[in-house]
């Protein structure tokens, strides 16, 4: 009987059948090694973008007036459309399992559509606001969806109906965004001036105001004022609220000013954290509160188009790290796991980025 | 050339009828709603300008040319106006159901994209040279001989200084009036009684005519003698700086800095002023384009349609011309502060009033705005139609010896179909 040897290899039809690598543990999240792992691409502009809570998905808006979705393990083959608002939509949100997407759009409406479906419609379109809606958040128990808007007013609605359940009234100028506590019994609103009001759910009655002035601008030569938030997100124990937007207008008109990120205290409803970059005229338009104690926050420059990421820990003046992105940042959400960024841009990119070391460095 | 006339025929007809300017028939079947003074103005049959100037340049797609769902069209929506087949942009809605009384003109190019230059092409009529502005020359032809109030003012807090009268006389240059604020030093000094006063005028006269009779040239006193009777003309009329604005006034204008302006503005023209031109800063939005031009319109818009409605119902817009203008618009493109920059290729201006054809649009622009498609218009083009509108020969050469120096810019002419 004659012995395979190496000297024969084998035939194709005699190739040995190996059994797959088993898969690479994965490396623990380290900040300082974030890098890029995938691209996805669109020919306008983006607006805003979110992961949904199962993983699977990235959402962005953009200024052709659609929602775009991707598979975030896919490529950009995955584009799916979501055609329905006549204007940009700034914000999105999803139900707690994922099978909703709420969208704010500047067309005054609200829609609300199945995350999931391969031809996606809307299921809904409310006509929610007198002006823009600029934010939309789902309440903790998926039952609430909240929406602010040009008419100074904070809206709730019922999911998965749609009816509007309470508003309310309190800002004098245009509210940027709302957020649920994780509690669920209260509602936190940044508006133009850096006023942030907590509302209570059940009453619609606010409850504190706390202003942070330091994130508004008057210009006295345009007379125009330049603040509000541009995210704002609480931490998942609901201790504390971050918040993301300028401060040092220098020129309205010009977009000169300072990133900011803001922590407030929320228990002592206080500010706890203020960060700006002093080297770096421009917007923070994306914040997020990492499990592991640091914060992310994406911003875009006055002038040239080098974007920004930058990880923070609290109470630090200077970033322990930060990635230049190819262009400027319109917003920023992280991955149900923790281990990965979404960020939308304005050369209409959407970038995902892993906060580890790559598989292939030991 | 795009033309769209959807005005109302049996509106403008009783307009006409309840409102005919400059006879005392009109004036006296609406005597009884009008002040003594708009019952003058409509009497008096003087023909004026008002001037809206929007400063640091308004947007058109924000504005009277918008361009939703296109590449560069912005998040802002178009909505119907009076004029059926006219959309303008969300941020006026006051202005859509006014449209009837205005025009727009979508096709201007200033081939400038540079604050003064854009300014003064509008302003002057000319792409160069020494001109007067649009305010000196109706100062000039269009105030009687002896008008109660300078003949052109301007209501502003900011704005360069420039030689606005030009070749024209002294009297007829711009005076700023800062903001709602009477003119410094109005009232007569405590110590100087009024014979006193009396006095020293007839004295500078004097002083004057022997200067003239022993060969000096009259420029040289014209500039002092032209301050001094403005200065006359306002201390007589300084109640209209002094008044507070009624609070409906405030209440339909607005409590902000350029309602009250056009209050005042409303006063200054119901009192016999040739021009008034009332600037709103604040439209040079590199930045935040969106979110400021939602500031700026909901104050334009609202307290703009109130003067509009006062000047309509007294029966004056029949004999004053309205311009609403920039120095430029801006880029189709945004930038990545969310802001448009300096735009002079596809500008977008309206008008109305004394001698316009209301609810029409000349000219347009390609699909996604960044250029003229039909009927490319300059600022020669609309100092023409200013004038022809008000009744003046442009063609013909301005009033002054020894050189001839036409009104308007000869390689240019009136937009007809503007023309009522």
């Amino acid at each position: 009987m004659k012995t395979p040897t190496n000297d024969n290899p084998p035939t194709p039809a005699q190739t040995v059948q190996r059994p797959a690598p088993p898969p690479l543990p994965e490396n623990p999240i380290d900040a300082t090694q974030t890098h890029v792992v995938a691209e996805f691409k669109h020919d306008i502009p983006l607006t805003t973008c979110r992961i949904d809570p199962t993983g699977r998905f990235v959402f962005a808006g953009a200024e052709d007036f659609h929602v775009y979705r991707w598979t975030l393990s896919g490529d950009d083959s995955s584009k799916t459309l979501f055609k329905g608002h006549q204007s940009w939509v700034r914000c999105l949100d999803f139900s707690p399992d994922g099978k909703l997407l709420f969208t704010a759009g500047y067309d005054h409406r609200i829609g609300i559509w199945n995350a999931a479906d391969d031809a996606p419609s809307p299921i809904q379109m409310i006509d929610a606001h007198k002006g823009w809606v600029r934010w939309v958040r789902v309440s903790p128990d998926g039952k609430l969806l909240a929406s602010c808007g040009n008419d100074n007013l904070i809206k709730l609605w019922s999911i998965p109906d749609g009816k509007i359940q309470q508003e309310f009234a309190g800002h004098d100028r245009y509210p940027y965004a709302a957020v649920f506590h994780p509690d669920g019994e209260r509602l936190a609103s940044f508006d133009l001036m850096g006023v942030i009001k907590d509302w209570d759910i059940e009453t619609g009655k606010e409850v504190r105001s706390l202003e942070a002035k330091f994130m508004w601008g008057f210009d006295q030569k345009f007379r125009a004022d330049m603040g509000g938030a541009r995210d704002m997100r609480f931490s998942e124990d609901g201790k504390t609220l971050i918040v993301a937007g300028l401060t040092e207008v220098t020129n309205a008109f010009a977009g000169v000013h300072k990133p900011m990120v803001l922590h407030v205290d929320w228990e002592k409803f206080e500010h706890l954290h203020k960060w700006k970059d002093d080297a770096y005229k421009g917007m923070v338009w994306g914040v997020c509160e990492h499990p592991e104690g640091f914060i992310v926050a994406s911003g875009a420059p006055q002038g040239g188009n080098k974007g920004m990421l930058w990880f923070l820990k609290p109470g630090e003046e200077k970033p322990f790290h930060s990635v230049t992105l190819s262009h400027c940042a319109r917003g920023l959400d992280m991955t149900p796991d923790n281990r990965q960024l979404a960020v939308p841009q304005f050369d209409g990119k959407l970038c995902v980025y892993q906060m580890t070391a790559p598989h292939n460095v030991s | 050339m795009r033309r769209e006339i959807g005005c109302n025929r049996i509106d403008h007809q009783l307009s006409r009828r309840s409102f005919v300017a400059g006879s005392a028939a009109g004036a006296a079947a609406i005597g009884g709603l009008l002040t003594p003074a708009q019952a003058e103005a409509v009497k008096s049959g003087q023909k004026r300008i008002l001037q809206v100037f929007l400063q640091g340049g308004l947007s058109q797609f924000e504005s009277w040319d918008p361009k939703p769902g296109t590449k560069y069209g912005g998040p802002f929506r178009a909505i119907p106006t009076s004029v059926p087949g006219i959309h303008i942009c969300e941020l006026m809605p006051h202005m859509a159901q006014r449209m009837h009384r205005l025009s727009i003109v979508r096709s201007l190019d200033l081939k400038t994209n540079d604050h003064r230059i854009g300014r003064l092409r509008l302003e002057k009529g000319r792409t160069a040279g020494d001109f007067p502005y649009v305010g000196a020359v109706a100062s000039k032809y269009l105030a009687p001989e002896n008008p109660p109030l300078p003949g052109y003012l301007h209501i502003t807090t900011r704005g360069l200084e420039d030689n606005t009268n030009a070749f024209l006389g002294a009297q007829h240059a711009q005076l700023k009036l800062l903001g709602v604020n009477a003119p410094e030093n109005l009232n007569r000094p405590a110590s100087l009684n009024e014979e006193s006063a009396q006095r020293r005028n007839e004295f500078r006269r004097l002083a004057n005519e022997r200067f003239a009779g022993r060969g000096g040239q009259p420029a040289f006193t014209e500039a002092f003698d032209s301050s001094f009777e403005m200065a006359q003309r306002l201390m007589k009329r300084k109640s209209l700086f002094e008044q507070e604005p009624s609070a409906k006034d405030v209440e339909r204008y607005g409590s902000h800095p350029f309602g009250v302006r056009c209050i005042l503005a409303r006063e200054l023209l119901n009192n016999g002023a040739t021009c008034v031109k009332v600037t709103h800063h604040g439209y040079d939005t590199h930045a935040e384009n969106f979110n400021f031009h939602l500031e700026q319109l909901d104050e334009f818009d609202k307290s703009f349609c109130m003067l509009l409605d006062d000047l309509h119902e007294s029966g004056m817009l029949e004999s004053t011309l309205v311009l609403i203008y920039s120095e430029f618009g801006r880029t189709p493109k945004l930038n990545q502060r969310y802001g448009r920059d300096h735009w002079g290729s596809s500008v977008s201006v309206a008008l109305g009033g004394c001698g316009i054809v209301p609810g029409a649009v000349v000219g347009s622009t390609n699909a996604e705005g960044t250029e003229v498609a039909e009927r490319e218009v300059s600022g020669g083009h609309l100092f023409h139609t200013y004038f022809r509108a008000l009744g003046l020969d442009t063609m013909a050469n301005h009033d002054i010896p020894g050189r001839p120096v036409p009104i308007g810019d000869p390689s240019a002419s009136p937009i007809e179909e503007l023309l009522a």
